[in-house]
């Protein structure tokens, strides 16, 4: 049974807060069809034996089992990870784009959630049938998105709906207020991703508190600036999901030169004299 | 007398690391830019950057400094994707991003990176 890792990620970081507080997780009625599950290690973070054996095969060329996240060292690991276990050295732009996302999602937990329990990613590379795409998820049972930006932006308190749309407009940090950020952070970080995810004709999910955002895949690699204005799916959820979950898809066939993302973000900077700045490229 | 500073990334060939950058930053770029010395950064060992690294690197100088200080820094060896992190950041330090819409009722602005494969 195939399970995405966004699911994964979120029943790891579930299983590990309901841990971190002294609970046990059990689980009922597993199968072997959990096999997956197992071999992507969602058990050793929930602390549940499943009783059966699983036959481990290389991981290089499929995926990236679930990493727990608390220090940038971690972050660097996987993203090292990211490159021997999914064999993208054949096409250096899709790795960049897939090791870029991953690196921005995961310093986005460490900076601004404040989980206890850090963060929990795993990505998977389906290669063989239909679309070859690259599935990343990144889960955290946090403050969530609201609570982190209500300190600077008080209008989204309590308000989650509000609070994702903001979160994945460029400039938006919960640092401080402003559009230039700070010294360390831009706020540009979500927004980048997402427009990752969309120029490569992946789909981009975002969901905190009781609020999930889905940026659907297009035909079209045209980015909007404002997530609302984009071809997207808005849920009000029943179960309140303390933290944040970042998943996303990105089509590796449709990478294209991974600067044109950034040139096409540049292009929609004002610049009053509209000439091009003196940097110096040497 | 300029000062010349190595750009090293931890995965090799992609500088993420904010905390690095940040270091760069406080001990060797404000320092020198502050007494008017020129400053070459060179990425020689890095081939792509976060946008977060390159923020960190250099987002505070440009704000403080604005555009003169760009006749003071030298990019070298930067490969295209560097080129295009280094220009966003440059951009939106100087000039923000784009004018925001309302989270619920805004104006838009649109833009379009290429695929490899067109699928229009």
């Amino acid at each position: 049974m195939h399970t995405e890792p966004f699911a994964l990620t979120m029943a790891a970081a579930w299983g590990a807060r309901c841990r971190g507080q002294g609970l046990k997780v059990s689980l009922k009625n597993l199968t072997s069809r959990a096999k997956y599950a197992a071999r992507m290690k969602l058990f050793e973070f929930l602390g549940v034996d499943p009783h059966f054996v699983i036959q481990e095969h290389e991981e290089a060329g499929r995926f990236v089992p679930i990493r727990n996240i608390r220090t940038p060292a971690d972050i660097r690991s996987v993203i090292a990870d990211v490159s021997v276990l999914l064999h993208l050295d054949h096409d250096q732009e899709a790795l960049a784009a897939v090791q870029y996302c991953v690196s921005e999602l995961l310093r986005n937990v460490l900076e601004h959630s404040q989980s206890p329990d850090g963060g929990f990613v795993c990505a998977h590379y389906y290669s063989k049938s239909g679309l070859k795409r690259v599935s990343i998820a990144i889960a955290d049972c946090g403050q969530g998105i609201a609570a982190h930006l209500a300190a600077t932006y008080p209008d989204v308190r309590g308000d989650d709906e509000q609070a994702l749309a903001l979160a994945m407009l460029p400039g938006i940090t919960g640092a401080r207020p402003g559009l230039y950020g700070t010294s360390e952070n831009a706020g540009a970080g979500l927004f980048i991703t997402r427009c990752i995810a969309k120029g490569s004709g992946g789909y981009f999910f975002l969901m905190s508190g009781r609020a999930a955002y889905r940026l659907r895949r297009s035909r079209t690699a045209k980015i909007l600036v404002d997530p609302m204005e984009e071809n997207h799916d808005l849920w009000r959820v029943r179960s309140n999901w303390q933290g944040t979950v970042v998943a996303m898809e990105i089509p590796i066939d449709n990478i294209a030169d991974f600067q044109e993302y950034f040139k096409s973000i540049s292009d929609q900077i004002p610049r009053p004299d509209r000439k091009h700045r003196k940097i110096q490229f040497t | 007398m300029t000062t010349r500073i190595k750009i090293v990334s931890g995965t090799p060939g992609f500088a993420e690391d904010k905390d690095a950058a940040r270091a760069i930053r406080v001990k060797k770029l404000l320092p020198a830019l502050s007494e008017g010395k020129p400053v070459i950064l060179d990425f020689r060992q890095v081939r792509y950057a976060t946008q977060s690294y390159i923020h960190a690197l250099v987002g505070e100088v440009i704000k403080r400094y604005g555009e003169p200080v760009l006749d003071l820094i030298s990019f070298k060896n930067c490969s295209p994707q560097l080129q295009s992190v280094i220009s966003l950041v440059v951009d939106y330090s100087l000039s923000g991003f784009p004018q925001q819409p309302s989270v619920s009722n805004g104006s838009t602005t649109a833009t379009e990176p290429k695929q490899r494969n067109s699928r229009k």
